[in-house]
């Protein structure tokens, strides 16, 4: 369901090429867990941006669900992340004004989806995550593993069909973690959503399917599972 | 959706409570400003206009060439109004008046004094004020008939229903009432308290007689009626030239003109001919003022908006993550700027509401917010959501702009890159209110100037009081007593008061006369005494003596002489009103008219009969109120039908100032708001700043430097921006100031002082809004600061 071939991304400095991604090219299927490692600056973050679609390569071919993504204009690429993809942080980055219920709400309402339609995938998504008591409390008021539990939610909240985390785990303590990482296995198996994560652990490496190992921009290594 | 935005930016505002504050209280101060200046002028505009029919009316002047400059006068001819009425069937009337006189109103034992006019039996046709007694049609219609305002009706007989009832007016008529209307509001140019038929005038004043003979008697007002279909237009080439015929001078030189009735109030200046200026051109200042206000309050609003961007990012950034496009993101900025423009429009109302009354009071209006009008409240919000547009578009637009990836890392600093702009704004902000105190301060120099000018009179003490015939009558008796009371030095009579000139006339020859040369003369008829009483100093020659002889006699000013060219006035003959007169002295210029103007050209002729003001001066070390109460005495002697009434010249004189006194306060409140505005951006500008710092203040600090120094080092940005502020505000000050002082012949010339004292005022006033912010970050224990990095 995704190509990237050729991809590279590097910025000028004083008329040197800085490369962060060096001619990568990379196969996902759908219903693949991939987790992606290396050291920091072999450009993971800028890999996973790169398929969400909130960083644009500087060169190379990006196909995503048979649309080429490189040729298309911001508002239809807009259209297609929407559709398709939710993203996990490891800051959790939800939005301090708003309530749980209300972050999680948030995107159906940027995809245009009607007030009783978003009330029930809401409730459905907060019961499904065990989370319905906390609905109503700021993200201030909730622990870093609660949180991110909504990050997900909210991610998921619009069905897509892939997952994009990045460094989903970071903020937390090991146990916290191990229960995000048996979520992101149970919606891999169970409803088929693709995940792309990127982890500094080997631990939550192997929840997936197959490691991608990043060195200076490029493909290291890559073993299945 | 706009649920979801409206909760976000209501939460947002609780949160950042200072801030909104600030941002609140800014944008109210400008709008409450801007909407009262609306009220304001469309109360200006609203002159007038509440008669029905009131476009097809129209009052008729006459310009008037004055060896080739045109002169526009009011006052026109009997013989006019007679043409006009017989030979133009596109005028539907025609309505003579005298203009207002003071008269006496009796009633029983209730003596009133007020302004009435004598009016043409159309005047109620023409002007359809609401009749609530009495037939518009017929009322006027008899000479012995007066129709009075319902303020008056209830002083004089304490109700409105008193048709039939009978006015002794000026002691003499008895007049019947025929209408009552409704008191006349104050945004009218005609201001009276009763009519009085014409006819009345014309049957028992002698001088009218002959009044209807010659387009040159013109001592009065006509205001015309069109008919519905006809316009001035049309109407304006045929009545052109219709005096032109006659041979007369005034006639030969006067176009016959006409001004319809909704510019009478803004454009009353002629100049060349043409209603060109006026008071609209104050309502055009405040305009701008206001408007310029509000763009004030704006830019604090996109100030404070854009450098708090740095809280707002992360939002905008995971919003951008979650899939919203920049076109939410933009309206969800706007909803939250409209959201706070509307809650500082309800703060707006309120400080309208309370500053309402002190600012009816300051101008003279009786101005109320109207909140019944669907109008006002669709004009309203429009104002609203326009403001909203204009303050949250920049806003706007700058923070959806945010590349999501890079907010979340925290890799860009966001709201530093605008602060190039913002600097722009704060200038221009701090331009217009700068530009706006030294226009306050020249304004007041300026008044001060003229009120400083010697007047060549002196007005303390001084009192004038209109006569009438019983006053006229007895008046070698009243000056008898009044000066046997030892309250007043000297009393005299002239047929103008201290402060005016009410006629002005042609003199038909003097030595050196060009051919065809004409002269505005302000011409006085004054009795004994009057150069001692109003402390005139004779320059040359010598006084009247006060005997009948002198009749033959004329005194003129100094501006006179100058301008009849005469090098050896006295004993040269002059002609004036068919009879040769005698120049036996020269008077020293008085400031009768406008004390910004050059003195009026002016004669003074000896007159032995009564004339229309006593004029008397109180002595020196007596109690003003006693001597009121012992006048009250003497006057009620000789006048048993009428009040007592007095004015006290120097009130009468700075009245002249009215106008300037009235545009210096309220450009001073509005550079005081303007300035407060401003500096409540900057206020929260500074606490920005300051906050963006704490950790190089701190590390500052740790290295040893002192609080003066980090107070320099955060407030001299600042004052750089204020004094480029007042580099570009002095020139287009000095522009605009210039423009308005060539309106004065009498005038300050505007030095740099005036600037420098601006620059500094406001400077002191920046330091003063920085510094809290500056100190409070300097003194702050650095030890926090850095704990927290």
């Amino acid at each position: 369901m995704l190509s990237l071939q050729h991809i590279s991304k590097y910025y000028q400095v004083s008329g040197l090429k800085n490369y962060v991604l060096n001619d990568l090219s990379l196969e996902v299927d759908e219903g693949e867990f991939i987790s992606i490692m290396g050291p920091s600056g072999s450009g993971k973050s800028t890999l996973l941006n790169v398929i969400g679609m909130l960083d644009d390569p500087s060169d190379g071919y990006h196909y995503f669900a048979g649309h080429a993504v490189h040729q298309l204009k911001e508002k239809q690429r807009s259209a297609l992340y929407k559709q398709y993809i939710g993203f996990v942080f490891q800051a959790y980055h939800l939005i301090d004004e708003l309530t749980v219920y209300e972050n999680i709400e948030t995107p159906l309402i940027y995809q245009d989806f009607k007030s009783s339609e978003r009330k029930a995938m809401v409730a459905d998504i907060l019961d499904k995550f065990n989370i319905v008591g906390k609905k109503d409390l700021f993200p201030a008021q909730l622990s870093g593993g609660q949180q991110q539990l909504v990050g997900i939610a909210r991610a998921l909240i619009a069905k897509p069909k892939m997952l994009l985390a990045d460094e989903p785990t970071g903020n937390l303590n090991s146990k916290q973690g191990e229960e995000i990482m048996e979520l992101f296995r149970k919606l891999n198996r169970e409803d088929k959503v693709t995940i792309i994560q990127v982890t500094h652990s080997e631990k939550n490496a192997e929840y997936g399917t197959r490691i991608i190992n990043l060195l200076d921009g490029k493909i290291a290594s890559s073993k299945k599972l | 959706m706009i649920r979801n935005y409206l909760k976000i930016a209501w939460r947002n505002i609780i949160g950042g409570k200072a801030y909104s504050a600030i941002n609140i209280l800014g944008l109210a101060a400008g709008m409450a400003v801007a909407l009262l200046i609306a009220l304001w002028v469309n109360n200006e505009y609203s002159y007038d206009k509440f008669l029905p029919g009131y476009q097809q009316v129209y009052q008729v002047r006459r310009n008037f060439n004055s060896n080739g400059e045109t002169l526009t006068f009011s006052s026109t001819s009997l013989k006019l109004a007679d043409a006009l009425k017989a030979n133009y069937p596109e005028i539907e009337n025609v309505v003579p008046t005298d203009g207002n006189g003071s008269h006496g109103l009796l009633v029983g034992d209730k003596k009133l004094f007020l302004d009435g006019p004598r009016v043409g039996s159309d005047f109620l046709k023409v002007f359809q004020y609401p009749m609530l007694q009495g037939n518009a049609g017929s009322a006027l219609t008899d000479a012995y008939s007066i129709v009075l305002t319902k303020a008056t009706a209830i002083s004089l007989f304490g109700s409105t229903d008193v048709i039939n009832k009978v006015v002794k007016v000026d002691n003499t008529f008895n007049l019947k009432v025929t209408g009552v209307i409704d008191d006349v509001p104050l945004n009218s140019s005609l201001q009276f308290k009763y009519l009085i038929p014409f006819s009345l005038l014309e049957q028992t004043n002698p001088y009218m007689k002959g009044a209807h003979g010659s387009f040159g008697n013109n001592a009065f007002n006509i205001y015309v009626k069109l008919k519905q279909s006809v316009t001035y237009a049309q109407l304006s080439p045929k009545i052109k030239n219709m005096e032109k015929g006659e041979n007369n001078v005034n006639a030969k030189n006067s176009e016959v003109i006409m001004q319809p009735m909704q510019d009478w109030h803004l454009y009353s200046d002629y100049k060349n001919g043409v209603a060109s200026a006026g008071f609209i051109d104050y309502v055009r200042i405040f305009s701008i003022i206001g408007i310029l206000v509000l763009l004030i309050a704006c830019v604090n609003f996109i100030n404070l908006t854009t450098a708090r961007s740095e809280k707002r990012a992360r939002e905008v950034g995971i919003r951008k993550a979650i899939g919203s496009q920049r076109k939410h993101l933009i309206f969800q900025f706007l909803i939250e700027s409209a959201l706070i423009t509307f809650i500082s429009f309800l703060c707006a109302v309120l400080f309208v509401q309370l500053a309402l009354s002190p600012f009816n009071a300051l101008t003279g209006t009786s101005i109320a917010i109207p909140f019944n009008s669907i109008s006002f409240w669709a004009i309203a919000i429009s104002c609203v959501l326009l403001t909203a547009l204009f303050a949250g578009s920049k806003p706007a637009f700058y923070l959806s702009s945010f590349n999501p990836v890079k907010v979340l890392k925290g890799t860009i600093k966001v709201g530093r890159s605008a602060s190039y702009s913002r600097k722009v704004l704060v200038v221009m902000q701090f331009s217009c209110s700068i530009a706006l105190i030294i226009s306050t301060v020249v304004i007041y120099r300026q008044i001060q100037y003229a009120k400083n000018r010697p007047s060549g009179y002196s007005i303390s003490r001084l009192l004038t009081t209109s006569s009438n015939a019983d006053l006229g009558k007895n008046y070698s008796a009243l000056k008898n007593d009044l000066l046997q009371s030892g309250m007043i030095e000297s009393v005299t009579m002239a047929s103008s008061p201290a402060t005016d000139i009410w006629l002005h006339n042609n003199i038909d020859y003097w030595p050196g006369k060009f051919a065809g040369e004409t002269v505005e003369m302000g011409t006085i008829s004054v009795s004994d005494d009057y150069f001692q009483t109003l402390g005139m100093q004779i320059q040359q020659g010598r006084n009247y003596s006060n005997v009948a002889s002198d009749t033959q006699n004329v005194v003129f000013n100094q501006a006179a002489i100058t301008r009849l060219r005469l090098k050896n006035p006295i004993s040269q003959i002059i002609s004036y009103g068919g009879g040769k007169l005698r120049i036996i002295g020269v008077v020293k210029d008085a400031l009768m008219l406008s004390p910004f103007a050059k003195a009026d050209p002016t004669m003074f002729l000896y007159n032995t009969n009564p004339q229309d003001n006593l004029i008397y001066r109180l002595s020196p070390n007596v109690n003003p109120h006693q001597a009121i109460t012992k006048l009250n005495q003497i006057f009620a002697k000789y006048n048993p039908a009428y009040p007592y009434t007095y004015r006290f010249v120097d009130d009468d004189y700075n009245q002249k100032f009215g106008q300037e006194v009235l545009i210096g306060k309220l450009s001073g409140i509005f550079a005081g708001l303007a300035i407060f505005i401003s500096c409540l951006g900057l206020f929260g500008l500074a606490a920005y700043i300051a906050e963006q710092r704490t950790k190089e203040i701190g590390v500052r600090k740790v290295l040893g430097a002192t609080v003066g120094q980090l107070w320099f080092l955060l407030s001299k940005d600042f004052v750089l921006l204020v004094i480029i502020s007042c580099v570009i505000a002095s020139p287009i000050a000095l522009y605009f100031l210039q423009g308005w002082l060539q309106k004065y012949d009498y005038r300050i010339s505007v030095g740099p002082g005036v600037f420098i004292v601006s620059a500094v005022a406001a400077i002191v006033i920046t330091l003063i809004t920085i510094s809290f912010q500056a100190i409070k970050a300097a003194i702050a224990n650095p030890v926090k600061s850095l704990r927290s990095e």
